[in-house]
């Protein structure tokens, strides 16, 4: 399998969302100015929704009519855009801090957002305790709230299971909880362990935790849960851990795999996903050194298959239902402003899959 | 040395405070303490000289932001711009000022606070910048400058406090620049005995530990052969080294014997709940508590966590919040306890931080437009001087550089900033050189 680009694109601020119509051929960025953006693959033209957050805009996902999209942002929002008009037309707070990331359930009707504030919580700067319920799923529908389950704050990621009847969560010191949906009476998780191997504390420069587990995703047959984020550092300011991903068997909390030495490189690893054929998935993210920010790897035995330098941050990978093309998203370094007006630093990237 | 300027600098103390000591010094010579002159330790068991000496006692705390904070995520917003980031603001307590969001405690007594947000400085690199806001000039060739804590502890020292003079609580041995800069030239010319006391995380449970495995006899009997020993070795040699060695073996004496006020567990629950839990905080308690005992100057670190070049969002989010708590609480509890004139409270780091985000979430060094906060002796309350632009790209109002700051402290804790120094073997110099003007808009 390998990956050619077909097209690049510049939107004017760095993209953390990313949502994709089934064929492809519309793409949603919810980007670090605040606005939604509705963008053309093919020719980069984007049309901004009319309602923008107070914040940054974190997330965004397409419900399977395609004829809404609810985004998330940094300011505890959630609101549903109609597509055609790019009206907003419900507007719900979801959390008194920021969504960190946003998922949808296979069938749309639920929606998962995840949240915290990373504060003091001791002398070691371990993280306080949660002040609001860190993991909510709302009805895409009705925009009421279903559920509320606890973790540790901050959360960072979230995925609903292919067969939508669990939700995974997991957050900075790599506490990973995995909830049944209905939720149970007492929201207590089905499985919950931790990984030590995606989380910093300084120890040269600085004293607190940092990174943690940045995306999750169930295999197509929802046996095993992918992690992926980036190792311990011993400055956490150096952002040169190592690229990271983990599989686990979620149901005994037993690690299978992970990425193998020598095929890694450092930095933040922020988005992983399968491809269709569920033989594949990708992951990819930031580059501090090494030869690849975007690799796709067997799904057999974990081996690295293909990999890309895009010379940007990836935030997003997400591909087409056909499994044909695959778009990326994130951000190049923002530019200094010239003559007070600041170049455009958001990326949208077309690629065609290749077996 | 030329003695200070006689001319009244704006915002200096109007007070006759530092003829105060040398009249009580005589005073207490007159007493009948002759006996005490050769180590000045009589006059402090004197009550009058004692209680006058810490009424008149100035006082300096520097929260010591290292890795240097942003400006953004701090004292001058910039919401909704391109590179404002995804913190908002509110008001403060001053009509038409706002701080980040994540100051609400501040901006509730932003009142009490000065702030400048027009620093303009020229060293982007740490080590450089750490020694060009701790030492308040450029390097100059023939001699080492004192940092502002050395500087103090010489001006505004106590004879023979147990406290020592110039106290780091820092809990991080290792890491990076802020590091290096530690293991160098503190004091500079001043000498060791004006370097600073290391407390805090480990250092301090090493003074504990000492104090409380040498029985109180032993330790006396140690220290009469010591003192012996010593001064008559200094006699004979006139060694610089052993004068050295004498000075920091003084202080770890005093450490040693005040070392309860270096003790966190021994500060108040309620106090240390309020501040909160991290090391910061509660080394910033453990400052507040020194200077009710006297302490002239506390400088307190945590390593260099404010570097945010990775994840600068997702760390600040915590920092800040840490850090506004704690300006807060200091701030009111010094002022509660008749404090808040007599001390200056100083926060800063060594720059700012990009108004634009690097590609690994981070915000780099940024030395051309930072803000810093300072208050207490000496200062007004609730003055916000200088600005930046739009964007806090650039200085567009009022710009200071060190010398400006430093011309500040020295003018505020009544201390002359022109003292100027012809010493031999060194350039003539000055506590401040080129004659730089302090922040007027800031001197009471």
């Amino acid at each position: 399998m390998k990956l050619t680009v077909a097209h690049d694109h510049q939107l004017p601020a760095g993209v953390l969302g990313l949502a994709l119509s089934p064929d492809g051929t519309e793409a949603f960025a919810a980007c670090a100015d605040g606005t939604l953006q509705a963008v053309d693959p093919t020719t980069g033209k984007a049309e901004p929704f009319a309602e923008k957050h107070h914040s940054f805009a974190s997330g965004c996902v397409l419900l399977p009519d395609g004829k809404t999209m609810i985004s998330g942002g940094y300011d505890g929002w959630l609101l549903w855009h109609d597509v055609a008009t790019k009206r907003c037309w419900r507007r719900v707070q979801a959390h008194q801090f920021w969504n960190w990331q946003l998922a949808l359930s296979p069938d749309g009707r639920h929606l998962a957002t995840v949240t915290g504030q990373y504060l003091p919580g001791g002398w070691k700067y371990e993280p306080a305790q949660e002040t609001e319920p860190s993991v909510k799923v709302f009805d895409t529908l009705t925009g009421e709230p279903v559920a509320a389950f606890s973790h540790g704050p901050p959360v960072l990621s979230c995925c609903f299971s292919p067969d939508g009847l669990h939700l995974a969560a997991a957050n900075m010191m790599g506490d990973i909880k995995i909830w049944k949906l209905p939720a149970s009476a007492d929201g207590q998780p089905v499985a919950q362990w931790n990984s030590p191997d995606f989380t910093s504390w300084g120890t040269t420069k600085t004293h607190h935790y940092c990174g943690g587990i940045y995306s999750l995703a169930f295999s197509p047959d929802g046996s095993t849960l992918l992690c992926c984020g980036m190792g311990p550092m011993g400055d956490p300011m150096a952002g040169n851990g190592k690229m990271t991903w983990q599989r686990w068997n979620w149901q005994k909390g037993e690690r299978l795999d992970q990425i193998k030495d020598g095929q890694h490189g450092t930095g933040l690893m922020e988005a992983i996903a399968w491809h269709p054929d569920g033989q594949h998935f990708i992951m990819a993210g930031r580059q501090a050194q090494g030869t690849w920010n975007a690799a796709l790897f067997s799904a057999a035995d974990g081996s690295l298959v293909h990999s890309i330098d895009t010379k940007k941050r990836i935030t997003h990978a997400r591909f087409t239902a056909d499994g044909k093309s695959l778009i990326l998203a994130g951000a190049n370094g923002q530019p200094a402003p010239k003559n007070g007006v600041w170049p455009p630093w958001g990326r949208l990237q077309v690629y065609q899959v290749e077996s | 040395m030329k003695p200070d300027s006689p001319s009244l600098i704006p915002g200096q103390c109007a007070t006759n405070e530092h003829q105060i000591h040398r009249r009580l010094f005589l005073k207490g010579l007159g007493g009948g303490a002759l006996a005490s002159a050769a180590s000045f330790a009589g006059l402090f068991h004197n009550p009058v000289f004692a209680a006058e000496t810490k009424k008149a006692q100035k006082h300096c705390i520097l929260l010591w932001l290292c890795g240097a904070p942003s400006q953004f995520e701090t004292w001058d917003p910039k919401p909704g711009r391109p590179g404002g980031g995804p913190f908002g603001s509110i008001p403060t307590k001053l009509p038409g000022v706002h701080f980040s969001s994540l100051m609400p405690h501040c901006a509730g007594i932003a009142d009490k606070l000065n702030i400048v947000r027009s620093m303009k400085t020229t060293q982007p690199e740490h080590f450089q910048a750490i020694s060009l806001l701790q030492r308040g000039s450029p390097e100059r060739a023939g001699f080492t400058r004192p940092t502002l804590g050395s500087a103090l502890s010489q001006a505004m020292g106590q004879l023979d406090s147990p406290i020592p003079n110039f106290i780091l609580l820092d809990p991080i041995p290792g890491g990076n620049e802020f590091e290096s800069f530690k293991a160098g030239n503190w004091a500079g010319w001043l000498g060791a005995e004006h370097a600073p006391v290391r407390l805090g995380g480990d250092y301090t449970q090493l003074v504990n530990a000492a104090a409380a495995t040498i029985p109180q006899h032993d330790l006396e009997s140690r220290e009469t052969l010591r003192r012996f020993l010593t001064a008559k070795y200094e006699r004979d040699r006139s060694s610089t080294i052993a004068r050295s060695q004498n000075a920091a073996f003084e202080r770890m004496k005093g450490m040693t014997a005040s070392a309860d006020l270096f003790d966190v567990n021994q500060l108040p629950a309620k106090d240390r709940e309020r501040y909160g839990p991290g090391s910061f905080a509660q080394h910033s308690l453990m400052a507040r508590h020194l200077v009710e005992n006297g302490a002239p100057f506390v400088m307190v670190a945590n390593g260099m966590n404010w570097d945010n070049h990775v994840f600068q969002h997702e760390i600040h989010q915590m920092l800040v919040p840490e850090m506004d708590r704690v300006v807060y609480h200091l701030v009111n509890d010094l002022e509660e306890r008749g404090l808040l004139d007599s001390t200056l409270v100083i926060a800063m780091g060594e720059f700012g931080r990009t108004p634009w985000m690097n590609q690994a979430r981070g915000r780099d060094h940024y030395p051309n437009a930072w803000s810093m906060m300072m208050t207490g002796c000496g200062l007004k309350r609730g003055v916000v001087t200088g600005a930046t632009d739009i964007d806090g790209v650039d200085v567009i109002e009022k710009p200071y550089n060190e010398q400006n700051l430093f011309a500040t402290i020295f003018t505020a804790l009544g201390i002359d900033p022109y003292a100027e120094y012809d010493l031999p073997g060194m350039p003539t110099f000055h506590r401040v050189e080129s004659k730089m003007e302090p922040i007027r808009d800031l001197l009471a």
